[in-house]
Order: C-alpha cells, then structure tokens, then sequence
C-alpha cells in the first residue's frame, strides 16, 4: 500500500480554518460585547480607578482586597446580603406558590385573574421603591398606621428609619414585585400535571393535603430548584429597591453587597474598590451555581 | 365485591344537550360487564360516575346495595384502572402498588403480605424497586393492575386499560385480564371502543351510542341478534352489509333495487311496501352460487386465513369473506347469495323485526 500522498500545506490549513472562518463572526460579537468588558471590569480590581482623581489608573495589585478583608461595612453588608436574599427569595416563593394553586382551580374571572397577577412585574422597580418608601412613610402612608393598629409597632413610625427593621421595607416591595415570577412558573408547572394523577390518588383515598404532597410537590419539585437558584443569584444582585427606599441607610443597616458596590462605584466614585468587591461577589455567587448544580445532579441521579 | 345496580341515570353539563339519557343497569356480583361504543357515546362518563369523579345529574347508582350518589371516590370502595395508567412517576413499582393500603395505615405486614401476593401474580417481583418510567408499556399496565389488585375493592373499573399497547401486546393482556377476573371473581367493568375486546371478556355487553343503551347482553346476543342498526354495524369485523328494500308481503319476500327479490322465510307483520334493511354479515355471503346477485369487484384484501372482498352491490357498498383463494386472482364481478337464515330485517326505525 503506497501512502496517500500529502497535500499541499496550504490546502490543509484552508480546511482547519474553515470552521473558525465561518463562527468568526459571532465569535468576534461575543467576545467584544462580553469578554472584553469582563475583563476590563476585572482588570479595575487590582488598579487604582478615581473617576475624580486624574492621576489614578496604576496597577496596586491586591490592595483593594487586603482593604476589603478590613472592611467592616463590607461584613455588614454580606450579613444583610443574606438575609435580603434568603428572606426574600423564601417569601416570594410561599406567596408565588399559594397564589399558583388558587389561580390552578377554575372559578369565574381566572383569566382576569391570571393577567393582573402579572401586574407587578410589569411595574418599573424604581417606581415600586418609590411607592413602597410612600406607603412606609407615616405621614403620607397608611401602613404604619395600620401596623400601630395591629400592635406590630409600638408607635407609628417608618420602619426604613429603624436600624432594627430597615431591611423589611425593601424585602417588603421586593416580595410585591417578585411574586408574579415564581406564580407564573409554577402555575405553568402545576397546568402540566396529569390530572388523571389526582383522580387516581382520590380513588386510592388520599385527601387533599396527602394529594399535594406526594403529586403536586413532586412534579415542582424541579421547577421550583431551578427558579430558586435564578432568583436567589437575581435577588442577591438587585439593587434598585434598596437604593431607591433606603440608599443602604439608615447606618449601612441595609446595605447589601450589591448596594455597597452601587455606593462605592457611584457615589464615591472609587471604581476600582467597586470592582474588587463585585469579584468577591461574583465569586461568592459562582460558588453558590456549583452548589445548586451539584445537588440537583444528585437528586437528577437518585431519580433514575 | 358486590353487586351495581344503576338506576335512570343521567349526566348533562349545565345547558348542553344531555351526555347519558335514562342508563338502567343491574350489574351482578362477579360479572365482567364491557361498556362498548364508539367515542363520544357516553361509556366512560358512565363508568367515571360509577367511581364517583363526575357528579351524577339524576338518578341513582347504588354498589353493594348502598347508593353512593353522595359519596367521595375514596369512600365507594372501587379500584379504577385507566388507559394513560396514571402510575405516581414518583413512587417506586411497590409504593405505587401499595399507595393506597398506606394511606389507610394498614399494618406493614399485610401491605408486604398483599403486595407480595399481587405482584407474584402479575410477575411483577423482578420491577418493585423500579420506577414507572424504566418499565414498557405493558408492565407498567400490570403496575395499574397490581395497584387495583392489592385492595381486593368491591368492584374493578377499566377506562379503556389496552389503547395504549401494541396489537400483540392487547391481545396478551386480555388474556391475562380474563384469567384474572376468573381467579379474582371480582365485579368488573370495562370500557372500550374496540368490539374484539368487547366480545372477548364480557360476560355481558352493555353496546351504547348517543349517551343511551342500544343493547344489553352477552356476546353472541349481540352478535347473532342485534336489536338495531347501531349494534348490528358496530359489532363483528369486518361490519356488516346493509341494502336497502323494500316489504312484498304478497311474496313474502324483500324487494330490493333492480327488481330483484331476496326470499324470506319468517312471517313477518309489516304493511305491504314498508321501507326495510337488509342485513348480512360478510361472513354469511355466499360467493358463485345459483341465482345469486351480480356484484363488481372493486378491492381485494388478502388477510391471510382469508379474503375480504371490497364489491358494489345495487350500488352499495358491500363486502364478503371468503377462504377460497382462488377469488385472491381479481375478477371484474362475482354472483353473491345470502342465506335466508342468516338475513338480519331491520324496520323503518333501524329496529331489528322479529
């Protein structure tokens, strides 16, 4: 057998090139409109950003994150960045949850009912931190009143001035607007469980509440796991309510990490510090995808 | 096990024109009873009333003599298997089995107990720690059974258990059902579209259409004397032949189109000239023979063990079965007799006479 006789270099490297000829422009897309200010966001971390000072710009190296190890706003703001999130995320969840099962029983209006549970979600944030602030407001606001009447408050003041109890304004309206998300998901969830399912179950005896636990919670199971991750990264990142009701106020009692990095970037102008701790951030988050991902590869094998 | 006695039962949805008119059913302890009909007829509203997940417009059905109108599917005592399974993806082949014996916190003895005896009955024992979706079609079917099984109910109701399976795979298992219900004894109602199934495993047929009973008995009733002509066309396969024509009393004698005559030898009480329709089944036509009807010949299908011949009878469509090979060579027409004993005569109405 004689060998196939080599072909010319050029030809060869024509045909390796072919493939990333064609994807060149996509490729060149994707990494000008991410990579390039991924890596310019990640580079202000370890220089000195000033937007007020001209002579900033030098590499410092891990400065930023020695001064962050020390940062006592920045525990704070990691503390608060969990119970935001957590408190949030869970409380969002119930309501979603509940309001997805009542919305899954027919009675007349559900179509009605099913758009305007949409409405939050089509509210603008800012608009629904302002309304919020408002309601919270003593003076302007019945919800103060309201908590004095039910005992909950000693006496009728806004709670986004209270060091103690700050956080729930944001939680509050981030609750109200985040609702539809988890009741819209889960409805569609719920639409796609056989019903033939339930009607079995009522025959083998099962009562209601047994039904839900061993049909309904099942079949969401997965769809809830994998909301829970979108809006736990979501909320942990979302900024606007608290900027807008609190400004991180009153003394950093609401700043979350997210906010702090709002605060330092904007407000202080200090970039590069904003971008080191939107690093600890995203690897903190990062972390948290892996974790979620791993379980549910887990419960995915388990399953089979 | 018990006996179900369902009484001028009817079901209409707010408004519409009603789904069941007047059912009147005495079902006997034991009895294998096929609801059988085409879709849209009223058979599985029937048998969901039955296991209480439609409400019962008027009427009453009682099951064991205690008249269940008002109670919850759970508090009626019946197993239900349905034609999607409806197996809990969740639960293990055991847990689906067992659901309902843990629901009603039975010792976990007897649930191994029955569980064991079920699925050594239905050879299940090699897939209990499986779930649902890792086994085929046809064990998941024995799961649905199984999970029927284990409660030993009053009664066992069959949404149509055997769509979903492969025409081999049917036939298997309504073997297996009836050898089931044989050992079991249990009162069953089944329900299908399919008339083979029908007339396999009933005791009796109960053959509905436009949400009413056309016809109540057992197999070769309805096969040998169909009371209309719904039942007379829905049951056997291929379907029976129908020609229009109409009485001689003088000739005792059907006068069909193109003057011809089909003889009769029954006394029949009708005026002279009334509208009447013959009925043949393919089976009974005879092929070639003297003085027969000249028929053109417009397909052949070949089924192996026979042949259908597609033919044009007066314009009609008409079909013959044969097992004489040699009608397999196409042939522009054959002469076609019908034995006056085999003749089913239908009134005016579409009511069998005599």
């Amino acid at each position: 057998m004689t060998p196939a006789p080599r072909r010319p270099f050029l030809q060869r490297l024509g045909d390796r090139a072919e493939p990333w000829l064609y994807s060149a422009p996509a490729l060149i897309v994707i990494a000008a409109v991410m990579l390039v200010p991924l890596v310019v966001g990640i580079s202000y971390a370890f220089r000195d950003v000033q937007i007020l000072n001209p002579f900033s710009g030098g590499f410092v190296g891990l400065d930023h994150f020695r001064a962050l190890a020390g940062d006592k706003a920045f525990r704070v703001a990691l503390v608060n960045t969990f119970w935001w999130t957590v408190l949030t995320v869970l409380i969002q969840l119930l309501f979603g949850l509940v309001l997805a099962l009542l919305l899954d029983t027919p009675f007349r209006g559900r179509g009605i009912a099913q758009a305007l549970v949409f409405l939050p979600w089509a509210v603008p944030t800012f608009l629904t931190g302002l309304n919020w602030a408002w309601l919270f407001n003593p003076t302007i606001g019945p919800l103060p009143h309201w908590l004095h009447a039910l005992g909950l408050l000693a006496e009728p003041s806004n709670i986004l001035s209270d060091p103690n109890l700050a956080l729930w304004g944001p939680i509050t309206a981030a609750v109200w607007w985040g609702i539809p998300f988890f009741a819209i998901t889960l409805l569609a969830a719920l639409q796609s469980i056989p019903s033939d399912l339930y009607e079995a179950a009522a025959i083998d005896g099962a009562n209601p509440f047994q039904r839900f636990w061993s049909i309904t919670l099942p079949f969401l199971a997965p769809v809830i796991a994998i909301t829970v991750l979108l809006r736990t990264v979501w909320v942990a990142n979302f900024t606007d309510l608290i900027i807008v009701m609190t400004g991180g106020g009153p003394a950093d009692r609401t700043q979350t990490v997210a906010s702090y990095i709002f605060t330092q970037a904007f407000k202080r102008l200090d970039f590069g510090y904003a971008s080191a701790i939107s690093l600890v951030l995203l690897f903190l988050l990062l972390a948290y995808a892996l974790l979620i991902l791993l379980l549910r590869q887990r419960l995915i094998d388990r399953d089979k | 096990m018990a006996t179900i006695d369902i009484r001028a039962v009817s079901k209409a949805y707010g408004g519409h024109a009603p789904v069941l008119t007047d059912i009147d059913l005495s079902i006997r302890d034991g009895e294998f009873i096929v609801l059988v009909g085409p879709s849209g007829c009223g058979k599985s509203t029937l048998l969901r009333m039955i296991a209480g997940l439609e409400a019962i417009s008027a009427g009453t059905i009682a099951i064991g003599g205690r008249v269940v109108n008002d109670l919850a599917p759970k508090a009626r005592d019946i197993a239900m298997v349905f034609q999607s399974y409806a197996l809990y993806p969740h639960m293990t082949v055991a847990e689906n089995m067992t659901y309902s014996l843990r629901l009603k916190k039975t010792p976990k003895a007897t649930v191994a107990e029955k569980l064991e005896a079920a699925s050594r009955k239905l050879g299940l024992d090699a897939f209990l720690a499986r779930k649902p979706k890792a086994l085929s079609g046809g064990q998941r079917q024995r799961v649905a059974m199984g999970r029927a099984i284990v409660r030993a109910p009053k009664a066992f109701l069959f949404d149509e258990p055997l769509s979903n399976l492969d025409a081999r795979l049917r036939e298997q298992m309504r073997a297996e059902i009836r050898k089931l219900h044989a050992g079991l004894g249990a009162t069953s109602i089944y329900v299908t579209h399919d008339q083979v199934e029908a007339m396999t495993l009933a005791d009796r047929i109960v053959a509905m259409h436009g949400g009413i009973i056309q016809q109540v008995g057992s197999p070769l009733d309805l096969y040998d004397r169909p009371a209309n002509l719904f039942v007379a066309g829905f049951i056997g396969s291929p379907g029976m032949n129908f020609l229009p024509g109409r009485w001689d009393a003088g000739a005792r004698a059907v006068r069909l189109k193109a003057d011809s005559v089909l003889p009769v030898e029954r006394a029949i009480d009708l005026p002279d000239g009334s509208a009447i329709t013959v009925g043949v089944r393919p089976e009974h036509v005879g092929l070639g023979g003297e003085g027969g009807l000249a028929a053109a010949v417009e397909l052949v299908e070949p089924t192996g063990h026979g042949i259908i011949l597609h033919l044009r009878l007066q314009d009609q469509p008409f079909k013959a079965l044969t097992t004489d090979r040699r009608y397999l060579t196409p042939q522009e027409s054959v002469t076609v007799t019908m034995p006056a004993d085999r003749l089913h005569l239908f009134d005016g109405n579409g009511d069998r006479i005599a």
